[in-house]
């Protein structure tokens, strides 16, 4: 790649214009941080450079830059709505420079509250496939001909599992229980499910030259049937993991005492709309990364798929 | 006693399908011998392929024997190698991985840590050096076979099944790989010669390997001759394909191939 094509983008411009707009004067009545905008736009700016000095392929590199100069255009439109003119209502909509100085005050109080909804997630998430899959490979295997556990799959997977909540707080003593019981319940029938259809799909000829290899039966399951049905196993997790985290933060807004979810609900109630919006950015920053991290793990374990 | 390796006597199978069952395979009788390469031809539907199902132990025939080595055959085994048309590796394993889990499954004498040598050493015999990190599906059509047969061979079995192995493979390849087995099976007579049961719909392809021919007939599926292979080995496509003699044997082949197409469609005579 030659260095204007590294270099030289849009989104370094839109950087420079949202400096720019920091030197007009503030009309809002409250503090509204412009230094903490400030460096918060130029670190990220210093990481984006890095990264644009690293990154091999020519799409990643556009992709990157594309997204940073989106973030520089929301920044700059909400400064100018916000600290600079005044337009919309200050209590309601905090300045960015505010946002990202409450970020940085709180971050014990968020890194605490991440570390407590993420626990929640993977122990949920991790019961249900640890259970789902072994379950939906023996009972897919055995019932290759009747499909009546396809069937009751559909049933209980068809289930809103947010309305097994009221029912999981009086079953169990601990709201955080109650939270992992639920998120449980949402993983496991998309794990369940795929996994099953995963196993009925697997292509006969590959079961044939696995029979003819004289493969034992754990085998047969672990060694051959599991790796056939990754990828229907890998559909199931996706959904379960992206239902886990809707049903955790509205878990977490019904009656726990801390989380991300709790997070957001507690400071609202207070009207603090700065932390609000503080915590429906780190949600959406956290669930991208987890996402981002899983289907990397997905990819790295279907890398023998074309 | 005989003295075939393979004995097959009275095969009959049936297919059941839609509740229906027919007859696929009839009162099938013939032998193999030790280090005999037989193929199997017959128009499609004849129930080659079942009759190698059987063999492999996949299917169970409704009626008369299977006996290797005088002992009755029950379901599958790794006294046998097989090679099928499509999939006979796992896709999410590499082709040397592959090929160990062959050897791991059928000679147990081998250290672990010599799997992997003894499969590189079998994929430079295939042609295929440098590529045992790759997965099936990096490779082409003709280079899967390629690895199958490494797996095969070195999965070292007396008997080798081989199902329609070069059928999905493009011409220019397909002749590589028939003169690759070929040569791979001859050795260089210093080693004992594997017991091959070849099934395939390409006359040219059976005359050049095999010593002996079986010919099917369909609905339902009976010999109609088992046909020797007149040809001195080791063979040569090039010289082999010029002789009168390839032509009239070829011609004798078509003739039974065909003849039961002529009389099932109910004329005298086809014009091909």
């Amino acid at each position: 790649m030659t260095f204007a094509k590294r270099y030289l983008h849009l989104s370094h411009l839109l950087f420079i214009v949202l400096l720019l707009i920091q030197l007009l004067p503030d009309k809002s009545t409250k503090d509204v941080f412009t230094s903490s905008l400030i460096t918060f736009a130029v670190a990220f700016e210093v990481i984006v450079l890095a990264a644009s000095a690293f990154i091999k392929k020519e799409e990643g590199l556009s992709l990157l830059l594309d997204i940073s100069g989106f973030i520089f255009v929301v920044l700059t439109l909400w400064s100018l709505a916000t600290a600079k003119f005044n337009i919309l209502n200050d209590l309601l909509f905090p300045a960015p420079g505010k946002v990202i100085h409450q970020f940085a005050e709180d971050s014990d109080k968020i890194y605490t509250n991440i570390k407590s909804s993420l626990g929640t997630t993977l122990k949920g998430f991790l019961i249900a496939v640890a259970v789902a899959v072994p379950l939906g490979l023996f009972i897919g295997w055995s019932a290759r001909i009747g499909s009546a556990a396809t069937y009751i799959t559909k049933f209980f997977s068809s289930i809103p599992p947010i309305v097994y909540i009221p029912y999981g707080i009086a079953l169990l003593p601990t709201f955080k229980s109650v939270s992992v019981f639920v998120i449980f319940l949402a993983t496991f029938w998309p794990v369940f499910a795929g996994t099953m259809s995963g196993v009925l799909g697997v292509d006969k000829k590959i079961i044939d030259s696995a029979k003819v290899l004289n493969v034992s039966k754990p085998e047969m399951l672990f060694r051959v049937i599991l790796p056939a049905s990754l990828q229907q196993i890998f559909l199931g997790c996706n959904q379960g993991l992206s239902v886990s985290f809707i049903l955790l933060t509205s878990a977490e807004m019904i009656g726990a005492r801390d989380g991300m979810g709790y997070y957001v609900k507690y400071y609202s109630d207070f009207g603090d709309y700065t932390r609000t919006i503080t915590g429906l950015l780190v949600i959406g920053f956290v669930v991208i990364a987890v996402t981002f991290l899983f289907n990397k793990l997905q990819n790295r374990l279907l890398r023998w798929k074309r | 006693m005989t003295t075939n390796k393979i004995e097959i006597k009275d095969l009959t199978v049936n297919y059941i399908e839609n509740k229906k069952s027919f007859n696929a395979l009839h009162d099938v009788s013939f032998g193999v011998g030790k280090g005999e390469f037989v193929s199997v031809i017959g128009a499609s539907g004849c129930g080659k392929s079942t009759l190698l199902s059987v063999l492999e132990g996949l299917y169970t025939p409704a009626g008369g024997s299977v006996q290797i080595d005088g002992k009755e055959l029950h379901g599958t085994g790794t006294e046998r190698g097989v090679v099928f048309q499509h999939y006979s590796l796992f896709p999410w394993m590499t082709t040397r991985k592959n090929i160990e889990f062959g050897i791991k499954q059928s000679r147990h004498d081998i250290k672990r840590s010599e799997r992997a040598k003894i499969a590189d050493e079998f994929l430079t015999k295939v042609g295929l050096t440098g590529f045992g990190s790759k997965y099936p599906s990096q490779l082409s059509g003709g280079m899967q076979q390629r690895a199958a047969i490494a797996r095969a061979l070195a999965m070292d079995t007396e008997i080798l099944l081989m199902d329609e192995p070069f059928s999905a493979i493009d011409a220019k390849n397909r002749v590589i790989l028939q003169d690759l087995l070929l040569k791979l099976w001859e050795g260089d007579g210093t080693e004992e010669r594997k017991t091959v049961v070849f099934v395939t719909h390409d006359i040219d392809e059976a005359i050049l390997l095999s010593d002996k021919i079986v010919v099917l007939t369909a609905h339902p599926g009976t010999v109609n001759e088992v046909v020797n292979v007149p040809f001195d080995r080791p063979r040569r496509r090039e010289e082999l394909v010029k002789t009168d003699e390839y032509g009239k044997f070829r011609n004798k082949l078509m003739s039974l191939l065909y003849n039961d197409i002529a009389e099932r469609i109910g004329g005298d005579e086809v014009v091909l």
